[in-house]
């Protein structure tokens, strides 16, 4: 159940209408927006029946949310949700300006890192993407360098600036991955992992969830609701194919879920072109469709050399080619009303991979 | 000259975190203390035949920390969300002290 309260409430008039709320034992989240205040009940909404919710003073309107998940419901925020990853000023994801996240797929040693963070903040990437742990089909296959990846993508930000996304597969990683990444992701295979989903709830760090292979939009809506439900609320949706009959591509990108989400929920969407085509030269055309459709960023996977790369060779862009989609989206981003980070050169020094070197 | 200034700030990080520690410890035993009279209620409450939670009662507690944190010019909204974990943690105190006071009563 969602209050609407008038504009310019006080505060006493909103404790009280909580109060009323919670003595009847359901829980109130508070959210304020530009014009009007929205408080979201959460519990046994039977119980309010006889509170009489609509008579108390600041009260506009008492609207039923009739969908099984409440916290991530459009209706439940004033505004849409603005995710801010990092410290400072940070990348925001889900205002304007549109979020990329861009690197390679696992972190494969310093220097590839190195080069392609350097490479895709260049070409005006906000967010940097790196797989510490890696989730594989086959258990004989390279499933990443672990905490020694996670150390090197703190380095690499520490050179670059840009913040660290980075997967979580188990319980048992989120304190370390939280020490180092300034943003958990949740991967498609672990989208309904309800243990790991609580789990990244409890830390405060951003979230990006993504919909798993066979996972329904209301599936995914709720898994979200999960992380909510633990007290956090910065988690991005990522849309990254699902698997159809279709084999041309790796999975099927289902561009129609891109608004039925942004209709459902004041959540982020984004979009992982890569994973959803599989093929280097079908991420240009997918990132188009996402910002056509109203994603509000994209995660594209850029290695310094796809043809070494010891996992997702096939879908991996050159920095060039990268660099060559993100000038042409410039066009579409455009036409959706959205604005781009501007290319943002930097001229990082590759460390040594020499142990001891630099220090004094 | 630099590295002084780097020695210098360490130091006063350091202190700082020493005295943080110092106040959670304080945190913790007003937290303790907290707990006993909890589980005094608890035991109360079963000797007068009442539940243990009590919805009212911990809205109104919330409300007024709510209230007296934004006297005090602390974000309220977290305030709340922090008592609502400390109203949870008492609330099993009182289950507990219910369970053993029932267990010794058989």
């Amino acid at each position: 159940m969602i209050i609407v309260t008038r504009p310019h409430i006080t505060d006493a008039e909103l404790d009280a209408i909580r109060e009323a709320v919670e003595r009847a034992g359901l829980q109130t989240h508070l959210s304020r927006g530009e014009h009007r205040t929205i408080v979201g009940c959460i519990g046994d909404e039977r119980m309010l029946a006889e509170v009489g919710l609509a008579t108390l003073a600041g009260v506009e309107s008492v609207i039923p949310v009739l969908k099984p998940y409440r916290q991530v419901a459009r209706e439940f925020r004033a505004d849409p949700t603005i995710v801010v990853v990092g410290e400072g000023a940070g990348a925001a994801i889900g205002g304007n300006e549109l979020a990329v996240i861009a690197g390679p797929c696992s972190v494969e040693g310093r220097e590839m890192l190195f080069s392609a963070a350097a490479s895709v903040r260049a070409a005006g990437a906000t967010l940097l993407r790196g797989g510490a742990y890696k989730p594989r089909s086959s258990p004989y296959a390279f499933r990443g360098l672990g905490e020694e990846a996670l150390a090197l993508l703190a380095e690499v930000r520490a050179e670059t600036g840009l913040p660290i996304v980075t997967e979580v597969m188990d319980t048992r990683q989120v304190d370390v991955v939280a020490e180092h990444a300034d943003m958990l992701q949740i991967g498609a295979r672990n989208m309904q992992n309800f243990a790991l989903l609580s789990a990244v709830g409890d830390v405060r760090r951003p979230v990006l969830l993504k919909r798993g292979l066979s996972g329904t939009i209301e599936e995914l809506l709720l898994a979200a609701e999960y992380i909510l439900a633990r007290g956090n609320d910065q988690v991005v949706l990522c849309e990254r194919g699902i698997r159809t009959f279709e084999t041309a591509t790796r999975n099927t990108l289902d561009v129609g879920a891109i608004p039925v989400l942004k209709r459902e929920t004041h959540l982020p969407v984004i979009v992982d072109p890569s994973h959803a085509g599989g093929k280097s030269w079908l991420v240009a055309p997918l990132s188009f469709a996402a910002i056509a459709a109203g994603a509000d960023g994209l995660m594209i996977e850029v290695h310094p050399t796809p043809s070494t790369a010891r996992s997702d060779a096939e879908q991996s862009l050159t920095p060039d080619e990268f660099t060559n989609v993100m000038t042409r989206l410039r066009a579409f981003a455009a036409a959706a009303g959205r604005t781009m980070a501007p290319p943002n050169v930097l001229h990082v020094n590759t460390p040594p991979d020499a142990v001891g070197a630099g220090a004094s | 000259m630099n590295q002084q200034r780097d020695a210098k700030g360490a130091a006063a990080i350091e202190s700082l975190r020493t005295r943080i520690e110092k106040t959670d410890d304080a945190l913790l035993a007003l937290l303790q203390r907290r707990m006993t009279l909890a589980r005094g209620i608890g035991r109360a409450k079963l000797v007068a035949g009442l539940p243990v939670l009590d919805p009212a009662r911990e809205a109104r507690v919330v409300r007024r920390v709510a209230t007296r944190a934004r006297e005090l010019g602390m974000p309220a909204e977290e305030v709340r969300s922090l008592f609502w974990s400390v109203i949870a943690l008492c609330r099993s105190e009182q289950i507990h002290a219910r369970m053993s006071a029932a267990r010794a009563a058989k």
